[in-house]
């Protein structure tokens, strides 16, 4: 006999009721990928002991997005707010813990403390905060807030109540109202979530599949593991109601093998979900029955492509197909399918539960409601967050990211994956919705943000991502993998002083070439290119031209030059250099010697660098930057002394 | 090897089930060998170079056993604007091998890794999976060296991503006994 949803979220309520309002101090520890990496997995170690000792109760939680303070705690008190802290390291776990407890943790605590979620009295509060500020936190609500891995937490605050309004409606009523709320896909097209739906929903059926994109390949976008990780219940809810609205009753959740946290806890998220009678046969008494699996990625870029995606959930190589047929004619299995992102479907439940209104409340006319953003690279502040579309860039990566570090310029970003193309910094008055980066000539994408400042190369970066899109090309078709990797030797020469003149006319033929490809893999390959020769002009010819890199990053343009032979740190540095390149001056010639004999004794010939051995690796100069400059390997004499 | 093909035996005969029998493979040998491509084509009743297809196409696939100790270097472009490259080139000049190779004795290992979003520890490797991070290149050559040496410069944990358990009420209560087991499971 199932129960009812009333019935199910008042025990879930009950359960949690100690979490939701303490009766006893409650820490909360984040527990995800980015805090592990912290050693947030030290820290709980150490916490469990220690809060048992102090009467506090102690739960994981996932992320609030603070990624350049982990590992990050909160901590709630009865009667008082939610104070949120970080980092806490390991080693430092009861000297916090005590302080924190203390009558005045704003002053006791200080040198952990980021601010109060909830109000406390002398605790600033985090909307503050430059990171926090900003944002409109909807998809993110309950994350660092709830324990992910409990049914009961996510119940309580609302989780499968928009299942439950669903599963009543007209499944076109549904598509309409995901429609009308205007969804975009978040996996980089912005295609309205509603009319996908339909198409799916006007499809022959029996038997229909939904699939759900998590294979995130976009190197910087952490967005969908974020979500797995911190709220999967959300990611799940929103695909049953996409079953209900397509008619579809089995889906498949593909994820990358990079995120074994993500998929450990969304295979727990669904067994719980099923045992509560929320997914399986006749879901809530209803004759609605939808199940889903999860398909483990093994490492594979375009298998995020949808018919990739298809591919490898078959078992096959993930080679991606040519379109049409869509995916809603001809998907998994050959049947009837839709593919959506992660962030897609996680936007539904809230659209059932709110309405369309109140979705568009915020972001812009082509991109309505918010966006979850991963920002990182040469910031102060890197880490996850979630604004209205529409914001400025620069509010978002120089207000909430803080910009690069202190002494540093920003040069550009680098939006949208490898795929996205690149930006100079003057472009950070965009705004962040998909129309303006169109016009740029590059993809907003699925919410990757990267920002490098002036220690960076353009060139360099720029063929870094041609590269990734040589490795990851499926090689169905030579356009795409011989193109990329013709595009990867022109700038592979241009970084060694071998540009020519000609290599501009080159690079043009390769990207027209590379707009024949079979999918959009190779078609948006050289958007980083593009980016390079039309925002990043000056660098590039200056690299051609003058064979050199005026950031000094490129090895194959830069030499290492000793500016002080006697440096005691530079002595220092002789036994960590991995190559052993930097060597003794060659001794003054034999005839010259015997005179000077003597004086060779008294004041050896110091030290220098063989250019032969020399990587480029920058331990000298991190050990003594009095006596060593990189300068340019064409230009720059070969003895500055 | 017996363990192996009693647990592929349990998966259903479907062409569905290739990746998870390759990531069976991988996890309960170490790497993708001959025999394992075999056992797998025999059990989904598909031709061997089927099975040879998806266990080459997916980078993460190994064909070779796996080095005692692991160091996963991000290729990330976030890692890359800090000085990605220049840890990539210490490792190689360091354990003496390329990029995706292992060292003669496959004591040491060294491979690509992309990006899973902890960038805010740019610079960075994986050590056995364990983000080591943000690294000086300084830090690089000692941790490499210390590699070497066979030393833990770090005392790894077992997994290299845990899921702490639940202990307010123990994990048993909150997810019942049969699912604590299963998270166990799915954390492995
Ligand atoms: C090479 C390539 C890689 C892609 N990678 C992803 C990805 O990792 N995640 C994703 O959601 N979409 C990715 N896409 C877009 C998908 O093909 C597809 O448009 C998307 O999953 C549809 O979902 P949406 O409408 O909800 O955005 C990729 C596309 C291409 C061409
Ligand atoms: S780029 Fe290295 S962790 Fe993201």
């Amino acid at each position: 006999m199932s129960s009812s949803y009333e019935e199910i979220r008042e025990a879930a309520e009950l359960a949690a009721a100690p979490r939701r309002a303490p009766e006893r101090p409650l820490l909360r520890v984040d527990l995800s990928t980015s805090s592990i990496a912290a050693e947030a997995d030290r820290l709980w170690e150490a916490l469990v002991p220690l809060c048992a000792e102090r009467g506090v109760d102690l739960i994981r939680v996932g992320t609030l997005g603070l990624s350049w303070l982990q590992p990050v705690v909160e901590l709630e008190r009865p009667g008082a707010g939610a104070v949120v802290y970080g980092p806490v390291p390991p080693a430092e776990a009861a000297e916090f813990l005590d302080a924190a407890l203390s009558a005045d943790p704003a002053e006791a605590a200080a040198r952990w403390l980021i601010g109060a979620r909830t109000p406390e009295a002398g605790v600033p509060s985090l909307d503050a905060h430059p990171f926090w500020a900003p944002q409109e936190r909807r998809l993110m609500r309950s994350m660092g807030v709830i324990d992910p891995e409990s049914l009961d937490d996510a119940i309580a605050e609302g989780a499968y109540e928009a299942l439950d309004r669903a599963i009543g409606m007209e499944p076109m009523a549904i598509c309409d109202l995901v429609l009308a709320a205007g969804v975009g896909g978040r996996g980089g097209g912005g295609f309205p979530a509603g009319q996908k739906w339909k198409f799916l929903l006007g499809a022959p059926g029996p038997t229909k599949y939904l699939v759900c994109n998590a294979d995130e390949g976009d190197p910087g976008a952490f967005v969908n593991r974020v979500l797995m990780e911190s709220d999967p219940h959300l990611v799940i809810e929103g695909m049953a109601i996409a079953g209900k609205a397509t008619g579809a009753e089995y889906g498949f959740i593909y994820i990358r093998d990079e995120y074994p946290l993500a998929i450990a806890r969304m295979e727990l998220a669904l067994v719980q979900a099923r045992e509560r009678g929320l997914l399986g046969e006749d879901i809530l008494g209803s004759d609605f029955s939808f199940d889903l699996e999860i398909t483990r990625g093994a490492g594979s870029y375009v298998c995020g492509e949808e018919t990739g995606l298809i591919a490898s959930v078959e078992g096959l190589r993930g080679m991606p197909k040519i379109r049409p047929p869509f995916p809603a004619q001809k998907g998994v299995f050959a049947e009837p399918s839709n593919v959506n992102n992660t962030e897609t479907y996680a936007n539904v439940p809230l659209i059932v539960r709110r309405g369309a209104d109140w979705y568009r409340q915020h972001g812009t006319e082509s991109d309505p409601g918010t966006k979850m953003f991963s920002i990182s690279g040469a910031l102060v502040r890197p880490g996850i967050l979630e604004v209205p579309f529409g914001m400025g860039m620069d509010e978002l990566l120089l207000g909430c990211g803080g910009g690069p570090p202190e002494g540093r310029e920003p040069k550009g970003i680098q939006p949208g994956g490898p795929l996205g193309g690149l930006l100079p910094a003057s472009d950070l008055r965009l705004k962040l919705e998909r129309p303006p980066f169109t016009e740029r000539g590059v993809l907003l994408g699925s919410g990757g943000l990267i920002l490098f400042d002036d220690r960076a190369s353009a060139v360099d970066l720029t063929k870094y991502f041609s590269e990734f899109c040589e490795d990851e090309s499926c090689g169905r078709c030579t356009t795409c993998h011989g193109g990329s990797q013709r595009l990867v030797e022109v700038l592979e020469r241009i970084l060694h002083g071998d540009g020519r003149a000609e290599d501009l006319e080159r690079i043009g033929v390769i990207d027209q070439t590379l707009q024949n490809a079979n999918c959009l893999h190779g078609q948006f390959t050289p958007y980083a290119v593009r980016g390079l020769v039309n925002y990043f002009r000056s660098e590039l010819d200056v690299h051609i031209e003058q064979r050199r890199d005026p950031a000094l990053a490129a090895p194959g343009l830069t030499r290492y030059l000793v500016t002080d032979p006697h440096s005691a740190e530079l002595a220092g540095a002789r036994p960590l250099c991995p190559t052993g390149a930097i060597v003794d001056r060659a001794a003054p010639p034999a005839d010259h010697a015997a005179e000077e004999g003597e004086r060779a004794e008294i004041e050896p010939a110091g030290l220098t660098i063989d250019d032969a051995r020399c990587i480029r690796c920058d331990v000298c100069r991190e050990l003594a930057p009095q006596a060593v400059r990189v300068v340019d390997r064409f230009l720059a004499p070969l003895e500055a002394v | 090897m017996e363990r192996f093909a009693g647990l592929l035996g349990q998966l259903p005969r479907e062409q569905g089930q290739m990746l998870r029998a390759l990531h069976l493979a991988q996890e309960e040998l170490g790497w993708i060998s001959r025999d394992a491509i075999r056992l797998i084509a025999r059990h989904l009743r598909v031709s061997e170079a089927q099975v040879y297809g998806p266990a080459t196409f997916y980078a993460e696939f190994r064909h070779s056993p796996p080095p005692q100790t692991l160091v996963t270097w991000c290729s990330g472009p976030s890692c890359r604007v800090v000085g990605g490259d220049r840890i990539r080139r210490i490792f190689e000049a360091e354990f003496g091998c390329r990029l995706g190779e292992n060292t003669a004795d496959d004591a040491l290992g060294l491979w690509l890794g992309q990006c899973n979003g902890t960038c805010e520890r740019a610079p960075m490797v994986w050590v056995n999976g364990r983000v080591v991070g943000p690294l000086t290149m300084v830090d690089t050559v000692r941790l490499a060296r210390r590699l070497k040496d066979g030393e833990d410069p770090i005392d790894w944990p077992e997994q290299p991503i845990k899921i702490a358990p639940a202990t307010f009420t123990g994990a048993e209560e909150v997810y019942g006994s049969a699912h604590a087991a299963e998270l166990d499971g799915a954390a492995r």
